[in-house]
């Protein structure tokens, strides 16, 4: 596959590649996608067409383009950081103009054969372009303003078009992720502190003046949740007594009371841990959350693996995305946090987010399978 | 870039190794904090499923178990033989519960495709919707037709919420004829809910009664609520009912009352459409044997809820079908109420009874001309003839000797202006005068003419047909002063004594039976009650509506029958048979009737005689000779 690519020039064959992929990364991604495709059934009253079948079918098909992205060698993808980011902030502003909206939020871009969601394509674009900001700056350039501004810039451009459509946990999401990227990547202590100072004063303007009425109630809800005791409180009221009344071993596959009496809304979507939690109890919902542990922490030490810091840094800004997916969802799902509509990762119903992130794993494998690769720097 | 000419390429690779080196720390800075916030999730889920798991389990089977209020039968209300007077039906309704339905607007719009719901309907139901707990069931519709429920129950799927239900509805199946006594049932109201917190109260499908005997012995009607735990999904639907943990209302009891239901057809039969009232009173017992008003009005009409077009019929009627004339009627019992100034003269021991008076038609007090019914006078009258022909000059002279407190007096022990009590809202006491009264009610002296007056039950004086049944029931006990009774199971009544000399009581009945069975009596029939011999003893009465003025009684008093309806005389009459042994006393005024001798007077007559054929006292119908 090697020589039918004439950009591939890390000189491994296809037979080499497929053996010097990391396998055990896959196998565990298909475990989690397995447990999304086992919940969803449940969820769905054990009927497969409601979405069992087709999480499998797209774990099947996004785990083909997974294994396609990993092949080709880290140099296309390190090639295209750029052109994918700007790609990415076409698409965003080309929803801003001409997107779908869904409601009440305009997130689709109806391209005619699909929709795609550009923020999910940003999510995988950010981290390439921040990897690639930061395999080039110059060191001194970290801390200081010349720096920091570029970051700056990639990472609040697409946070303020994500946020106009507006699409709350998205933007969080990138903003952590970008903030994240800044920090591996070795800011100083003394700009970490003062960007906090600059947080704390920032955040309630932003809360004011910044978000949606209705961003703002969850927020409050969630500080308060008898403010509205049938809306989204409702929500995490119910997903609590589902995961709560799951005990210590569960009631047993498709028994849930919570689940079967349709209480926890989107169960089959964001909610999906609520169905873990109440048919497998805590043993089920550790187990998880293993899983994804052993998925996180492969994938640090596969980064570790890597020479170049656009790789090191592609792999970790990715996995950190994964992580605060992760860490959103189930903070949201087990009343942490308010409700903002993160899916659970592999698990959760829904295409985009499967395929966004199987894109990722694909990135990170291909940055593990070309760790050796001699990665160009453009003096910044 | 002024610095970027320094780069060499040694420089880059200490770079990189620092790089590599500061991110190396970064990472596991952050993969610690990953460990952390995983931590946290883990005591989290820790708190949840193992600390709090019982707490989450009991609130799961709250989730999940619902109780639902089941609500009792209502008692039904008989009469005296068991024969049904308010009973439940099937009532085929549609219900709505507003936290079933995500959009209350859209499936009301679709269920009034199938049914026509009146602004007025939906009106009500939004308000409904508005004043009750959102899982509480609003009724769209009551007593629908089996085809248009069928028809609702074929579009179930698309109207979430909507629940069709077999439910049980009131019915009175003898429509109006007992409205009066049984009154109606009806949604509770604020001030119903507030007096009794009984939650079946504030169930919309739940009805109280609110008038007549279905509010008198609500209590022993209502009966007690049930539950069913019923699995229920987060809409509320219910998955599944538990039947095992069916606690099952309890009915209501059936409640008897004294009356003969056959007896009041009979009696409603000979009202037709006049408007008044007869009471039917067992002379031993007390017992209410008919208690009618008329006319009537189908207390059915209320149980689904009144339209406008009923109401302003019966507002507008003047025979006003909605006024329970037997007990809350107040009519002047004219010449009935001479026997209550006779016994008061006999009593008094001023008056010799065999000592005549001189009646020619008219009698004059001061400047005042006091008139007999009959212009041309009745010439010698003793007391017994006073009664026999109703002559009021005879009536009129006892009385200036005996005084109206004597009279009154007498009145009241005869059950008269006293609130008996039968158990039912809107009973009247009627008016006995005397000074006293007149004095605290007009603040004026009483005059003679009042007394005159009063002598013949006209003036200030007021009576119920039940009170006049009293009254010829204690007549006829001649023992007991009787109370009537109207609802079986209400404690056994205790009498006190009538303590008037029986002698006495005896000369009256015997006058009113000459009224009734001695050719020259004002209501004499022959074979009066055409029960082969057996007697009744009466009086009756002409109430006057209208004054009659000087120029009027020169040129001829005008004939009832060319007055206005509303001017005509009442017709009243007083009664009860056997005269020898007295088992019935009936009271009857028919609302300007005319002459006491005539409608009320026939009325009575086949009521008392219909009574003792019930009663087995008469001989035996056709039918009844058949069934040998």
């Amino acid at each position: 596959m090697g020589g039918l690519l004439p950009i591939d020039r890390s000189g491994l064959s296809l037979r080499a590649k497929l053996y010097e992929l990391n396998w055990l990364l896959p196998v565990l991604i298909a475990v989690t996608g397995a447990i999304g495709v086992v919940m969803i059934f449940a969820a769905t009253d054990g009927v497969w067409t409601h979405g069992a079948a087709q999480h499998a079918i797209r774990i099947g098909v996004a785990g083909v383009i997974m294994l396609g992205i990993a092949l080709i060698d880290i140099k296309v993808w390190y090639t295209l950081s750029y052109p994918a980011y700007f790609g990415a902030l076409a698409l965003l502003i080309g929803v801003e103009l001409i997107g779908v909206n869904v409601n009440g939020s305009q997130r689709w871009l109806d391209l005619g054969v699909m929709r795609i969601q550009p923020s999910e394509v940003m999510k995988l674009a950010i981290v390439m372009a921040l990897a690639r900001y930061y395999h080039d700056l110059a060191r001194w350039r970290i801390s200081h303003i010349s720096g920091l501004i570029g970051a700056l810039l990639l990472i609040a451009i697409p946070m303020a078009l994500i946020l106009r459509q507006p699409d709350l946990g998205t933007t969080l999401l990138l903003g952590a992720t970008g903030v994240a990227i800044v920090f591996l990547a070795g800011v100083s202590w003394r700009v970490i502190g003062f960007a906090s100072l600059l947080m704390a004063v920032g955040l309630p303007l932003f809360v004011q003046f910044g978000l949606k009425e209705y961003q703002r109630d969850r927020i409050w809800t969630f500080l308060d949740p008898s403010r509205d005791p049938s809306g989204a409180s409702y929500h995490i009221t119910q997903s609590k007594i589902a995961l709560g009344s799951g005990g210590v071993s569960g009631k047993g596959f498709m028994n849930g009371t919570q689940r079967q009496g349709d209480y926890v809304p989107e169960n089959r979507t964001d909610f999906i841990f609520t169905v873990i939690g109440e048919e497998f109890g805590l043993i089920g919902s550790l187990m998880t959350i293993a899983i994804y542990i052993a998925v996180i922490s492969l994938s640090i030490y596969l980064a570790m693996k890597c020479k170049s810091t656009y790789a090191k840094l592609l792999i970790l800004g990715l996995i950190t995305t994964f992580t605060l997916y992760i860490f959103i969802n189930l903070g949201m799902v087990m009343g942490l946090m308010p409700v903002v509509g993160v899916p659970l990762p592999l698990i959760s119903y829904g295409g985009t987010v499967v395929m966004a992130v199987m894109a990722g794993f694909g990135l990170i494998l291909s940055a593990h399978l070309h760790r050796n690769s001699e990665l160009p720097r453009t003096r910044l | 870039m002024a610095r970027k000419s320094k780069i060499t390429p040694k420089n880059s690779a200490a770079e990189q190794a620092e790089a590599d080196s500061v991110l190396s720390r970064r990472t596991l800075f952050l993969g610690a904090g990953g460990l952390v916030m995983f931590g946290a999730l883990g005591a989290r889920l820790y708190d949840l499923q193992v600390r709090k798991a019982e707490n989450y389990i009991a609130l799961s089977e709250n989730n999940r178990f619902n109780y639902n209020i089941l609500l009792p039968s209502r008692g039904r209300i008989l009469d005296r033989n068991s024969e049904p007077l308010a009973v439940n039906q099937p009532n085929y309704r549609v219900v709505l519960i507003p936290e079933r339905s995500q959009d209350i607007e859209n499936v009301l719009r679709h269920v009034g495709e199938v049914i026509e719901l009146e602004p007025k309907s939906l009106k009500r139901i939004h308000q409904d919707i508005k004043n009750s707990p959102r899982f509480v069931p609003i009724t769209i519709q009551d007593n629908m037709d089996w085809k248009t429920f069928a028809a609702l129950n074929m579009r179930m799927h698309d109207l979430p919420g909507i629940i069709p239900e077999v439910a049980e509805g009131r019915a009175y199946p003898n429509g109006g004829i007992f409205a009066h006594t049984l009154g109606y049932i009806g949604r509770a109201g604020d001030e119903d809910i507030a007096q009794d917190k009984d939650p079946l109260l504030r169930q919309p499908t739940f009805r109280v009664g609110k008038t007549g005997v279905e509010s008198a012995v609500e209590k022993r009607l209502r009966g007690a609520s049930g539950k069913l735990k019923v699995e229920v999904n987060a809409v509320g639907r219910i998955v599944r009912e538990w039947p095992d943990s069916k606690d099952a209302a309890t009915p209501g009891e059936d409640v008897y009352l004294t009356l003969d239901a056959q007896l009041q057809k009979f009696a409603a039969d000979q009202f037709g459409d006049d408007s008044g009232g007869v009471s039917v009173m067992d002379c031993v017992t007390g017992e209410l044997r008919t208690l009618l008003s008329m006319p009537s009005f189908d207390g059915n009409l209320f149980v689904n809820g009144l339209t406008q077009a009923d109401m302003d019929r019966m507002n507008s009627d003047p025979k006003r079908p909605q006024f329970n004339k037997v007990i809350g009627g107040g009519y002047p019992p004219a010449s009935t109420f001479k026997m209550v100034v006779m016994l008061a003269a006999l009593e008094s021991g001023l008056i010799d009874p065999r000592r005549p008076v001189f009646c020619v038609g008219r009698m004059r007090l001061g400047n005042r001309l006091f008139h007999c019914w009959k212009r041309q006078g009745h010439g010698r009258m003793t007391m017994r003839d006073g009664l026999k022909h109703s002559c009021d000059t005879y009536f009129y002279e006892i009385s200036q000797v005996i005084g109206i407190n004597r009279i009154a007096e007498m009145a009241r022990r005869l059950g008269l202006g006293e609130n008996h009590g039968v158990g039912i809202a809107g009973e009247k006491s009627g008016i006995v005068p005397d000074e006293a009264w007149k004095k605290a009610r007009l603040g004026s002296g009483w005059r003679m003419g009042d007394t005159l007056n009063a002598s013949i039950g006209q003036g200030f004086v007021l009576a119920t047909p039940l009170q006049l049944s009293v009254m010829a029931a204690r007549l006829a006990n001649a023992q007991f002063a009787l109370k009537p009774s109207l609802i079986i199971g209400n404690g056994i009544p205790s009498f006190d004594k009538l303590d008037i000399d029986p002698a006495h009581l005896a000369f009256v009945r015997e006058a009113m039976h000459a009224v009734c069975e001695e050719p020259g009596g004002t209501a004499y029939r022959y074979d009066s009650l055409k029960l082969g011999g057996i007697e009744m003893a009466g009086k009756t009465g002409t109430g006057q509506v209208r004054g009659i003025s000087t120029s009027e009684r020169a040129s001829g008093v005008r004939k009832n029958n060319v007055v206005p309806w509303e001017l005509r005389d009442h017709s009243i009459f007083v009664g009860f048979a056997p005269y020898d042994k007295p088992r019935f006393a009936v009271g009857t005024i028919v609302e300007h009737g005319g002459s006491g001798a005539g409608r009320a007077a026939d009325i009575t007559r086949n009521v008392l005689s219909e009574a003792l054929r019930r009663d087995g006292m008469g001989p035996m119908t056709l039918k009844e000779a058949a069934a040998l």
